[in-house]
């Protein structure tokens, strides 16, 4: 008879999405400083968006958020709309290093932050990220639609050192919901890439 | 047949793991138009009445909206939706008709997704509302018997009434499951672009040419002016499977504006203006001699469905098949509420009725004081007990044994409550999985270049399956190549078709039709070679002849280099258009397909076998002795589904399903207002679906078995059959834990305090 108890201490889905909302608030002090967005008199905003190291002048509703701004001004569609409430992470990009839901993040938010997309994590190269082949390797994933923001969410968690153990990895990647179902896979996935990121 | 040299039964990673890790993957909406407007839909807050009177005049004087189409100005424009089984089903802007909660009731079209969304909720609608019947037992809801085509008839055996009362030991429970949604993280989006009378529309489905058809139908249009996109599905389990309303809708916006129209639909749109998992209510009987062999069984199942739709699951199908059991009868009924059309979600029959026979198989394992493997043992049987075919394989008790062995079964005490680790409760539960096996026929296109390059196309569905991969395994494995020499082009109506990927057909359907493509292309470059005098097979019979990657082989290593094989028949690239037919197909099956229609030959309706794939699930649950928390910490499945065409993805597949089935188990249910006939928790936080965290130790044994009365390749298929045992393994652990028997699902804290 195995004596493991269960997760006892695993996390609740409210502390998850705590947890997520959290992190969405991080660019929002970090840009306390960024240049304010001109408006024009129709309403609409002028914004510049720094993405994956390019500038990107546009032109924006105001109230257009993040996600919206990537996939259908910049057209990066790369990063996902799953839920558009913050509830499954498939919009996950980095904003200054930090994991972000960019369907809670407001563009003229992250005005003078810098942003990562999926399509930005390769290197120059065009290698793929260390990350991205553990997750080929692994099949981490079935049919990839959630995969972006797992892999966005599943850097960050590396980087910020939450991927010391398999309960820590799940718990840390317990925002970005797999409907499919990889969970085992993408933890192993993290793992293989873990070293190569912390070498690399 | 798997076979050591070949690829078939090798795991391979996925051809297109690349596209799907790096954002390359064009899922529907990411499809790039020209110029895009943007839909917003406008849902009922009702869900039985009228529509009295639309105000738009806050809606149009948004900035940017361009359009708004409600039943007063495109009620006219388009035929009627047909249901999952093609019959009647709810309507939206046909008419003032409110069927169901969140029925579209107005499209709002503007210049931006902000706008649309601002418009749309500036429309102010006043309903007539009659007070609506949200499931069973409400007021108004009206029950009948299905009603079965002519070749359908409820499996029945013997003479059930004798056999139950006479039965030495009974078992006579009541089991029912809860509304359920698919989910899946892609949200439902179409976008048509029209180009004069040709219209395009992306959207995800897992019915290329049932989309197209349907689509063609609705509107009146041609189908050769039809063509829809969908390379990549973000998820679907059965939600993507047919034709919904909003599809028609959106190409009608886009013809009026003349300018492509997007839609993305909100994830608590997705609840109702798609299909769901209906609640069902199961009444199980069981008779059986003292040394555990069933005399009888009774199962009689209850569906919601919509007031105009006739659709249900009739799970009775299989589970009157489980067993060897003499004496069955079986009956399903319908129960008519306001509510949308129900349709297929993962292991659709399968799921709800086998919780009910597995959960009381588990009832009767304690009445007869025998462990339940053995009495699943004592009742296994080669032979379909309803109509005496026998099955082409089954291998159940092997995968019970398997899984056992690997789970640690032994260890278990049979006292129920008699296993505990501290606080925590601990039960041991099993139960059979299965699902029948479909194959249905296919076309597909294929070319070979004299250099050895591989390109198949076929309008077939990438849902997460991994059919890049299984297609392209295929055309490797027949064609000596390697897997990087072949491309694989899907999910476009311009390509051949292949039938609905749903029912676990889709990788029977599309590796038979890819290797019939393979072999004649072998059989043409074999057939001109043998005809020829300058090369080393003249005069051999064509047969013995392979294509590989270094050219055509023959016998004694006899070989030519493929340019030169190629050169005889074609210029350069060799094309073949093939259509594959299996065995049993009706008439007329082959030709229905380019009409987007889905006759495929099905495990419990063959004339030669009776044909299914099955499994173990055995699952330890622990249950906080003092909270009633339950967790799940532990699955071992086991399955036998024939030919296993990449174990890589079929793992991860199988492993998808069980933790459905735990989800299903456990966490899972869609709640209806009983006043209001409207779902609750139509949201992802409310709606609950397991995280990273949730998710134990899933481990998936796939058993090998050879199957060749099932479909020449031997596939089985294995899409849908992960889920299928969990929901009563799990009940049944719980009830091993805690002597508790829960027959509603999910089980959550408070069915067990």
């Amino acid at each position: 008879m195995s004596t493991t108890s269960p997760a006892a201490d695993g996390p609740t889905r409210r502390r998850l999405f705590e947890a997520a909302a959290g992190l969405a608030a991080a660019p929002a002090i970090a840009q306390a400083a960024a240049p304010a967005p001109t408006v024009r008199k129709s309403g609409a905003v002028d914004v510049v968006l720094n993405v994956n190291g390019q500038d990107h002048p546009l032109t924006l509703d105001p109230r257009t958020t993040l996600l919206d701004a990537l996939r259908e001004h910049l057209h990066l569609t790369g990063s996902k709309k799953g839920c558009d409430q913050g509830q499954c992470g498939a919009c996950t990009v980095h904003v200054d290093g930090e994991r972000v839901l960019s369907c809670l993040t407001l563009a003229v938010a992250v005005q003078g932050a810098k942003v990562t997309t999926i399509e930005g994590l390769a290197g120059p190269n065009g290698a793929v990220h260390p990350m991205q082949q553990a997750f080929i390797d692994n099949d981490g994933f079935q049919c990839g639609y959630c995969t972006p923001g797992q892999i966005m969410s599943a850097v960050a968690c590396v980087k910020e050192g939450h991927a010391g153990s398999d309960g820590e990895i799940a718990e840390y990647m317990s925002g970005n919901l797999c409907r499919c179902a990889a969970y085992p896979k993408i933890v192993a996935a993290i793992k293989q890439a873990r070293g190569k990121m912390e070498r690399g | 047949m798997a076979d050591d040299t070949g690829l078939i039964g090798k795991p391979a990673v996925r051809i297109d793991g690349v596209a799907k890790v790096t954002g390359e993957a064009r899922y529907a909406s990411d499809e790039p138009v020209p110029n895009p407007a943007f839909a917003f839909l406008v849902t009922s807050p009702i869900a039985s009445g009228r529509v009295r009177s639309i105000d738009q005049t806050a809606a149009r004087a948004v900035p940017g909206v361009l359009d708004i189409l409600t039943h007063e100005n495109v009620a006219g424009e388009i035929t009627p939706p047909k249901a999952p089984d093609q019959g009647k089903t709810t309507t939206t802007l046909e008419s003032d008709k409110v069927w169901h909660d969140g029925q579209i009731v107005a499209v709002v079209v503007a210049e931006t997704f902000e706008g649309a969304r601002e418009a749309a909720h500036r429309i102010n609608i006043a309903y007539d509302v009659q007070p609506p019947a949200a499931s069973f037992d409400s007021p108004g809801a009206q029950e009948e018997p299905r009603k079965l085509g002519p070749e359908k008839k409820d499996p029945v055996k013997g003479d059930f009434a004798t056999a139950f009362a006479a039965a030495p030991v009974k078992i006579d429970a009541r089991y029912a499951t809860p509304t359920q949604h698919h989910n899946p993280i892609e949200l439902f989006t179409t976008t048509c672009v029209w180009d004069g009378p040709k219209l395009t529309v992306y959207e995800p489905t897992q019915t290329m040419y049932g989309l197209k058809a349907g689509v063609a139908k609705q509107l009146g249009l041609d189908p050769a002016n039809v063509r829809t996109v969908s390379r990549y599905v973000g998820g679907a389990f059965g939600s993507k499977g047919m034709l919904t309303s909003r599809t028609a809708w959106i190409a009608i916006a886009a013809r009026r504006l003349k300018r492509p129209v997007k839609l993305v639909a909100t994830r608590d749109q997705g609840f109702t203006i798609a299909t769901y998992r209906a609640e069902t209510r199961h009444h199980l009987q069981l008779g059986a001699t003292p040394d555990g062999r069933l005399t009888a069984l009774r199962h009689e199942g209850w569906e919601v469905t919509s007031r105009p739709s006739g659709y249900n699951v009739g799970g009775t199908d299989t589970t009157a098949r489980m067993y060897a059991c003499p004496n069955v009868a079986t009956k399903v009924n319908i129960v008519h509420a306001d509510r949308n059309t129900p349709g297929f979600m993962r292991a659709p029959p399968d799921t709800p009725y086998m919780f009910a026979l597995e959960s009381a198989m588990d009832e009767l394992s304690y009445a007869l004081n025998l462990d339940p493997i053995e009495l699943r043992r004592i009742n296994d049987t080669q032979t379909d007990p309803i109509d005496g075919k026998p099955f082409s394989s089954r291998s159940l008790m092997k995968c019970f044994d398997q899984a056992a062995a690997r789970f640690g079964w032994a260890k278990r005490n049979p006292k129920p409550g008699s296993m505990r680790d501290g606080d925590w409760l601990i039960g041991y539960g099993c139960a059979t999985a299965c699902y029948p096996s479909n194959i249905g026929p296919a076309a597909a296109r294929l070319s070979l270049t004299p250099r050895g390059k591989a390109v198949i196309q076929l309008a077939a569905h990438e849902i997460g399956t991994g059919a890049y991969t299984t297609i392209a395994i295929t055309v490797a494995d027949r064609l000596g190549l390697k897997l990087e020499d072949v491309k694989v082009v899907l999910g476009d109506s311009d390509l051949p078709p292949v039938p609905v990927a749903g029912g676990s057909n889709n990788a029977a359907s599309t590796a038979h039709v890819a290797a019939k493509a393979c072999e004649e292309i072998r059989a043409k470059l074999a057939a001109a070679a043998v005809a020829a005098n300058d090369t080393p097979f003249a005069g051999l019979d064509p047969a013995t002849l392979k294509v590989t990657a270094a050219g055509l082989v023959g016998p004694g290593g006899k070989r030519e280099p493929l340019d030169k094989a190629m050169a005889r028949v074609s210029g350069g690239p060799l094309e073949v258009h093939v259509e594959n037919a299996p065995e049993g197909l009706k008439p007329g099956a082959l030709a229905g397909l380019y009409q987007g229609q889905a006759d495929m030959v099905r495990g419990t309706a063959r004339k030669d076998v009776t044909a299914f794939a099955f499994g173990a699930q055995l699952v330890e649950v622990r249950v906080h002795a003092r909270t009633c928390e339950v967790r799940a910490p532990r699955v071992v499945s086991a399955f036998a589904a024939g030919t296993i065409v990449n174990p890589l993805t079929a793992y991860s597949q199988f492993m998808g399903g069980a933790t459905w089935g735990l989800s299903s188990a456990l966490h899972e249910a869609t709640e209806v207002d009983p006043r209001t006939a409207r779902y609750v928790n139509d949201n992802l936080a409310d709606y609950l679906v397991p995280v990273n965290a949730d998710v134990g130790s899933l481990e998936v044994i796939m058993v090998p078995e050879e199957d060749n009365r099932v479909n020449p390749m031997g596939i089985k298929g294995i899409g849908e059959i992960g889920i299928v045992g969990m929901n009563a393994a799990v009940a049944n652990a719980v009830y091993h834990a805690t002597g508790r028997r829960i027959r509603e699902l999910p089980i959550r804290i408070e069915k067990l305090l």
